[in-house]
């Protein structure tokens, strides 16, 4: 009886192996450039066609609905967006070109958030480089430290919001502290990490026997030997810096991708929230891709 | 040698040297004096404590009795006068050959505050650094591999670039604790080789009534390569008469010098072979040593 149960499971186990190895191929099986090329433009392809279908699915049922936005509804968004008075007569002209660009909504929000990413996310990798780097360099510095940071890390950021609030207020101040300090527990720990376990005590003896100061032992050997680490965590930080951004502005901003797409989301624009939520992810992709270029280029030793 | 007791006669000076891990009494009275321009190998059961003995002239782990002078001063921290290659992780990862061995000189010869802030000044020394150390990456038949980094090398080449790494800073001695370990049988000829065509610089020097510049003390648990390479070679070992409290020097005797043409005869070393494995590595040898331990003796009667 379990031999046929057995037996039966295997036939009908057959196709489905095949059709597996045939899909999804061989475990690290390797695969060529334009293979990877079209596998990637097809999930694009996949992502948009089901888009489409389900909005196609929508517009049947109720053609004004805004909640899956058209191509027509798209382009209405576009216009929304960007600049609503006449482009200028003379680009020369501060005044008229400052006036052109702000009646734009995309220009005064990517303006406002992306300031503060910049700001906050600046802020908070300086702080995180000099707590984390010496953390893991200087025993002391690190007794002192990580009880309390791995402390702090466990606390959501956004939670603690009202504390940034009656803090910081609620302006410029509030956002750059938000991300600054949202990242840093986690940031200062992996530097801290890096810097404590991929530099053997064999480097840092050896460069003491080649003369190194304490300084440089910090600074020539410490911190070129984690430099790509640290790149690493920065990149893997975008996205909660943006989290923490989106957040504040969601609350508190006037402007700003948080604000607007507050605002919008309300009115149930989706068409203006779409656009945003792709401007989001196409900036947020672009500073990866700049981050991952920058370490290529500072630690070429470092590899993929 | 009739001046043996003027501190500045030798590179190497370990005074009464005792260490101890809690109740493991590991180095027991340890003296040790090394001329400039011998090639001494140290050999000895394993853990009976000869990386302890490198850690404490390094001056990484400084014993806890007794003292280290090199070239006539103290060692008390690890400084540039007393250089180490490791068997692993030897190389700074995210600088090339030429860049590592150049590495020293910068540590050296400048600051962190004077490159940062005469960089004018910085710059054309950095290339003759650059050049000195492609210099020592001939010396170690790697001038071919310069531009490479730490992991595009093989283990050979990455022990070539540390040798020459330490070499470049002409340290008052050269630490090598089993530095061919990990590499295959072919490899480690080469190397045996290379510090024997060092060893025909230091006669050359001598002859020329300079001083030798190479002065090394390798550890090695290969009784040929110990013979091969060196000059004189010392047995560390807890066989004998107070061998509860550490292991101490039981051997010390010349070793067959050998020209890098000579041919690789290690049948004759089996006499001395012997002599090692009865005082050293012997379990039931436990009494007084002092007619294994006669190196300055000889010498002395050489001279008269
Ligand atoms: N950091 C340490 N803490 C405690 N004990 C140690 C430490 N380092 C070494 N020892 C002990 O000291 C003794 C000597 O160790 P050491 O590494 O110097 O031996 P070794 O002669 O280099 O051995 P091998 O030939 O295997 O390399 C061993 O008994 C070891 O257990
Ligand atoms: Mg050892």
């Amino acid at each position: 009886m379990l031999e046929t149960i057995a037996a039966f499971g295997r036939i009908a186990w057959a196709p489905i192996a095949l059709l597996c190895r045939f899909l999804f191929g061989k475990v690290r099986e390797p695969i060529g450039a334009p293979a990877k090329f079209a596998l990637g433009v097809a999930s694009i392809l996949v992502l948009i066609a089901s888009y489409s279908l389900l909005s196609y699915q929508r517009h049947q049922e109720n053609p004004r609905d805004t909640t899956v936005p058209n191509a027509s509804q798209f382009v209405e968004g576009w216009q929304k967006v960007i600049p609503k008075k006449d482009s200028p007569t003379d680009w020369f002209d501060k005044q008229q070109r400052k006036k052109y660009l702000e009646s734009s909504w995309l220009y005064v929000d990517v303006i406002a958030s992306f300031t503060r990413l910049f700001a906050g996310l600046s802020i908070g990798v300086i702080i995180s480089l000099v707590v984390g780097m010496a953390m893991g360099c200087l025993p002391r510095v690190e007794a002192f430290f990580s009880p309390t940071l791995s402390f702090l890390a466990k606390i959501p950021p956004t939670a603690m919001l009202a504390v940034y609030f009656v803090l910081l207020g609620t302006d410029f101040e509030l956002f750059i502290g938000m991300i600054a300090f949202g990242i840093f527990p986690t940031l200062a720990q992996g530097i801290y990490q890096a810097a404590k376990k991929d530099v053997t005590d064999h480097a840092v003896n050896k460069s003491l026997t080649l003369g190194a100061s304490q300084m440089e032992v910090i600074w020539n050997v410490v911190f070129q030997q984690v430099l790509p680490r640290v790149i690493e965590n920065v990149r893997l930080q975008i996205g909660p810096a943006m989290v923490f951004l989106i957040a504040a502005e969601w609350l508190v901003a006037d402007e700003g991708f948080g604000y607007r797409l507050r605002m919008q989301s309300r009115l149930l624009n989706m068409n203006v929230v779409y656009i945003y939520l792709i401007i989001l992810g196409a900036i947020g992709f672009l500073m990866d891709l700049l981050l991952s270029w920058t370490r290529r280029k500072l630690s070429p030793w470092f590899g993929e | 040698m009739t001046e043996n007791n003027d501190q500045e006669e030798f590179a190497l000076d370990v005074k009464n040297v005792s260490h101890w891990f809690g109740s493991n009494k590991v180095l027991n009275n340890v003296n040790l004096q090394i001329g400039h321009g011998q090639i001494v190998s140290i050999v000895g059961p394993s853990g009976c404590g000869k990386s302890t003995l490198l850690r404490a002239i390094l001056a990484t782990h400084p014993p806890k009795r007794g003292e280290i002078w090199s070239d006539g001063k103290r060692v008390r921290a690890p400084n540039r006068d007393v250089g180490i290659v490791y068997q692993h992780y030897s190389l700074y990862d995210f600088l090339t050959a030429q860049q590592n061995v150049a590495f020293g000189l910068m540590l050296d010869e400048t600051s962190l505050p004077y490159r940062a802030l005469v960089p004018w000044k910085w710059w054309p020394q950095r290339k003759k650094h650059m050049q000195a150390a492609g210099e020592y990456l001939d010396k170690v038949r790697l001038s071919h591999a310069k531009d490479l980094y730490p992991n595009e090398m093989s283990g050979g080449m990455r022990q070539r670039v540390a040798i020459a790494q330490a070499l470049i800073m002409q340290p008052a001695i050269l630490l090598l604790d089993e530095p061919f370990g990990a590499l295959d049988e072919a490899t480690r000829e080469e190397l045996q080789l290379m510090l024997l065509e060092l060893y025909q610089e230091n006669l050359q020097a001598k002859k020329d009534n300079g001083k030798p510049p190479f002065t090394i003390l390798i550890v090695t648990h290969e009784l040929n390569e110990a013979l091969y390479v060196a000059d004189r070679i010392i047995g560390l070992s807890q066989f004998h008469d107070d061998g509860k409290n550490g292991a101490t020097i039981v051997y010390d005797k010349p070793a067959p010098v050998f020209h890098p043409n000579d041919e690789r005869d290690f049948l004759a070393f089996n006499a001395q072979k012997d002599e090692l494995r009865k005082a050293v590595f012997s379990p039931e040898n436990l009494q007084q040593h002092a007619e294994y331990v006669t190196y300055w003796n000889e010498q002395k009667q050489a001279a008269t």
